[in-house]
């Protein structure tokens, strides 16, 4: 496997935020979230620690911060440049003022129906406290997943092209590598469902394949894994067997189906020309593909870079 | 266990979810879920309920997917709050853990008072199907002084009251006393005509009041009522002060009536056989489906009785949307390898669907024959051509046994009364863990035994909780009895199942019915 970083294949990007009362840019570059209307970020956390006002590009960028080995990133994030996200700056704005009138709007404990209540029962002082301390808890509960889901929805309504770099940073934040070992076994559920989801849309555009239909499994140590396909009608499955690390260094980057060629590894990364491992049908062996980069977006959307052999 | 692989399977599942018709952007209270995101919510709800996935895991992964679908929301497309808000997580179920039925049974070494279990050879329990012979008790209690309260007594008396014009009865079915007190189980009744301009007080409510309780030590004690919901005219009666532990014998009167003596001495209750136990061997998964395919067998008090009536003779059937995602809950349930590929549980879940004109329910194992008697023996109640029109006549019946320790629970029978249309056991639980009252398919997880009672004619009648109410580590439970019992059953069976162990017991019934 190429030792370059995973986000080689990519360019960088930007686009505009609200920041103060105006629209700053904000800017990914080579792995990094960069801020280049503030150039002393750290001097204005230290401000704002003091009770000063924190930018929107700042908030954003701690956002970014914290999220960039958040499993959770590649649950929601977007599976393809097909799959439309639509989050606005309106609708960012509008759920951190929802949050603030008081905690996560719509989220209740669950009811009990038919549980009548207990006539005469006194509570003690001890259990009384115990309510207290529960409480407390699910209140601290309610504030992590309310930060929780604006961060989300602040990093995604950045745009398909910050999405798909913070999907690759995270994958490739537990991806592992031959020398480190695979990936931890907690980690493992997330990134085979973040695969599958993403390969299965992929695979439809391949061989026409129900995406309901396509199995992936972790290829684990040296090599490129493999794709077999198997069945017919409806007990047809594709059979895919990937490392994690293709989910950044192959998908991220906008490789994954390149000229009618499922890409399985990025052989030489480069923008914006590089070479892949590419097959053209499953049950075969990969073969070495030059691969070049056009970032027009003409068949996607806007920062989704399109290859071509 | 495998659970990676049940991890895996849900989170696999919500991507399918993701790519297929997009549901509702916020997730429907429990009782409204439906379609796509049931099905979802069905098999994260079976594997945490069987401690294949953790409650923290189901949470992130099912916050995930709202989130997923929340921001995939055409513009146009209504939706209820502001983007991003959390829809409510489904219920949290809880089995009892491999080590609560340790707990239990430290906790049940202080009792007093039990019977010794003995291991015997399965019966047609329900699920077990023809089982393993006669083993060691794995689920049932330490043995002589674990499985019991400390004193349970079948009581059967009737004490009279008068109430500012209002008079009715007080049917007194068994006394417990426990470390949460002592405590009459009871029913009563009303007679007359309501007039509010007679008497200011309701007929519904017991006039506890009005009663004098004193021991054979002249100890003098008041009365607290906990009732019910379902039945109305039913509940508990604490004693307070806490009694000593060794009295012998209560006067019970209201302000006009006879004194009533009520004999406390156990030795005094008529002879009842012991418990038997033996082993049932179910894997988690299995005892799951088991609970599932007895939820859908006692279902039929959830619809109007004339819906009731019908319910064999409608397809598909009014259960069908109940019975979405049961083949994903098995496929779930084997990926967390807690169900064999091979067990006979998901055929005969297949078999009580189509007993039931369920369809829907994408089970993949074809139905088998080989139900167990209970299950037979209800699928024949359902599958007459009127099974419900009998009129229950109201009456209550003493009884009173204490049960073995099965999966860290600890039962004690309180009492059995026919009314308001039905029949309810009453029925006090030590080793609950009460976190949440519904499961996958609206199972009431919080109970995780079956409890099944054959009458003295060969029918059977399953049981659902409908309603507790909790004191002191004890929880006093109403169980509803589908179909409901005659009124000239002389005697029954109660069969109550765990994952590892079950337990008959055989109780003479003694009926007293209001005048």
């Amino acid at each position: 496997m190429p030792n370059d970083p995973w986000y080689s294949c990519l360019p960088s990007c930007e686009t505009l935020v609200p920041c103060a009362q105006g629209r700053h840019v904000v800017r990914w570059e080579a792995g990094q979230f960069r801020l280049p209307e503030h150039p002393d970020a750290e001097a204005e956390l230290v401000l704002a620690a003091l009770g000063g006002e924190k930018a929107g590009c700042v908030q954003l960028a701690e956002a970014w911060g914290r999220h960039t080995s958040d499993l959770s990133v590649l649950a929601v994030g977007p599976r393809g440049p097909a799959d439309e996200i639509s989050v606005s700056w309106a609708d960012v704005e509008e759920a951190a003022q929802a949050g603030s009138r008081g905690g996560v709007a719509g989220f209740r404990t669950h009811s009990r129906p038919w549980r009548p209540p207990a006539r005469q029962l006194a509570v003690p002082p001890a259990a009384a406290a115990s309510h207290s301390a529960r409480q407390r808890q699910a209140d601290e509960e309610m504030e992590r997943v309310r930060q929780r889901r604006n961060d989300m929805l602040s990093l995604l309504a950045l745009g398909y092209g910050f999405q798909i770099r913070l999907a690759g940073q995270v994958a490739a934040a537990h991806a592992g590598s031959p020398e480190a070992g695979a990936p931890e076994a907690s980690v493992r559920p997330a990134l085979v469902a973040a695969i599958t989801g993403r390969l299965a849309l992929v695979a439809e555009q391949w061989l026409g394949i129900d995406p309901d239909q396509v199995a992936v499994s972790l290829h684990r140590g040296h090599g490129r894994g493999q794709a077999e396909l198997t069945g017919h009608g409806a007990q047809r499955r594709l059979q895919v067997s990937l490392p994690a690390s293709w989910l950044a260094r192959v998908w991220a980057c906008g490789l994954a189906l390149t000229s009618g060629h499922l890409v399985v590894a990025v052989d030489r990364a480069g923008w914006p020309d590089a070479r892949v491992l590419a097959l053209r049908v499953p049950g075969i062996e990969p073969v070495r593909l030059d691969v070049h980069a056009r970032e027009d977006g003409r068949d996607g959307p806007a920062d989704a870079p399109h290859w071509e052999v | 266990m495998n659970r990676e692989g049940a991890e895996t399977y849900l989170r696999l599942v919500a991507e399918a979810e993701l790519r297929g018709p997009m549901p509702p952007a916020r997730l429907q209270p429990w009782a409204g879920l439906s379609g796509l995101t049931a099905r979802l919510a069905s098999v994260a709800q079976a594997l945490t309920a069987v401690h294949a996935l953790d409650d923290e895991t189901e949470a992130d992964i099912l916050a995930g997917f709202d989130l997923a679908v929340t921001v995939r929301q055409p513009p146009d497309r209504a939706v209820s709050g502001p983007l991003g808000a959390a829809g409510p997580r489904p219920a949290r179920l809880m089995f009892p853990s491999p080590g609560l039925g340790a707990r239990g049974s430290r906790a049940g070494a202080a009792l007093s008072v039990g019977r010794p279990a003995r291991p015997a050879p399965s019966g047609p329990g329900p699920g077990a199907g023809p089982g393993p012979g006669a083993g060691p008790r794995p689920g049932a209690g330490p043995g002589p002084g674990a499985c019991g309260p400390d004193r349970l007594v079948p009581i059967g008396l009737t004490v009279p009251y008068r109430d500012e014009g209002l008079s009715g009865e007080m049917f007194l079915m068994a006394f417990v006393h426990t470390a949460a007190g002592a405590r009459f189980t009871v029913a009563w009744r009303a007679s007359g005509a309501y007039d509010p301009q007679l008497s200011p007080v309701h007929p519904g409510i017991l006039p506890v009041q009005r009663f004098t309780v004193t021991d054979n030590r002249g100890g003098r004690y008041h009365l607290d009522l906990t009732g019910s919901r379902v039945p109305e005219w039913a509940g508990d009666l604490s004693l307070r002060p806490d009694p000593p532990d060794d009295i012998s014998w209560l006067d019970i009167s209201a302000s006009e009536g006879p004194v009533v003596r009520v004999e406390l001495d156990p030795g005094n209750a008529e002879a009842v056989a012991e418990p038997v136990v033996s082993e049932t061997k179910l894997s988690p998964g299995e005892h799951l489906l088991v609970m599932l395919a007895e939820r859908l067998l006692t279902v039929a008090p959830e619809f109007p009785h004339d819906l009731r009536m019908q319910l064999a003779a409608i397809s598909p059937g009014p259960l069908h949307t109940m019975a979405t995602g049961m083949g994903d809950v098995i496929a779930a349930l084997e990926a967390a390898d807690v169900l064999s590929p091979l067990s006979p549980i998901p055929g005969r879940l297949a078999a009580v669907c189509a007993g039931m004109r369920v369809s829907g329910h994408g089970i993949a194992a074809p139905p088998t024959h080989d139900l167990p008697e209970p299950w037979l023996s209800l699928l024949a109640h359902y599958q007459r051509r009127k099974p419900d029109t009998t009129p229950v006549r109201d009456g209550y019946a003493a009884v009173a046994a204490a049960l073995p320790e099965l999966d860290g629970v600890r039962l004690a029978l309180l009492g059995l009364l026919n009314t308001e249309g039905g029949s309810w056991l009453q029925v006090l639980a030590r080793g609950l863990v009460p976190e949440s009252p519904m499961g996958p398919f609206g199972i009431d997880h919080y109970f995780p035994l079956s409890v099944w009672i054959r009458d003295s004619g060969g029918r059977w009648h399953a049981s659902r909780p409908a309603g507790w109410h909790r004191g002191s580590g004890e929880h006093v439970l109403k169980l509803q009895l589908v179909p409901p019992l005659s009124r000239s059953t002389a005697w029954i069976e109660v069969l109550a199942a765990g994952l590892s162990a079950q337990v008959r017991i055989r109780l003479p019934l003694r009926w007293g019915y209001p005048s």
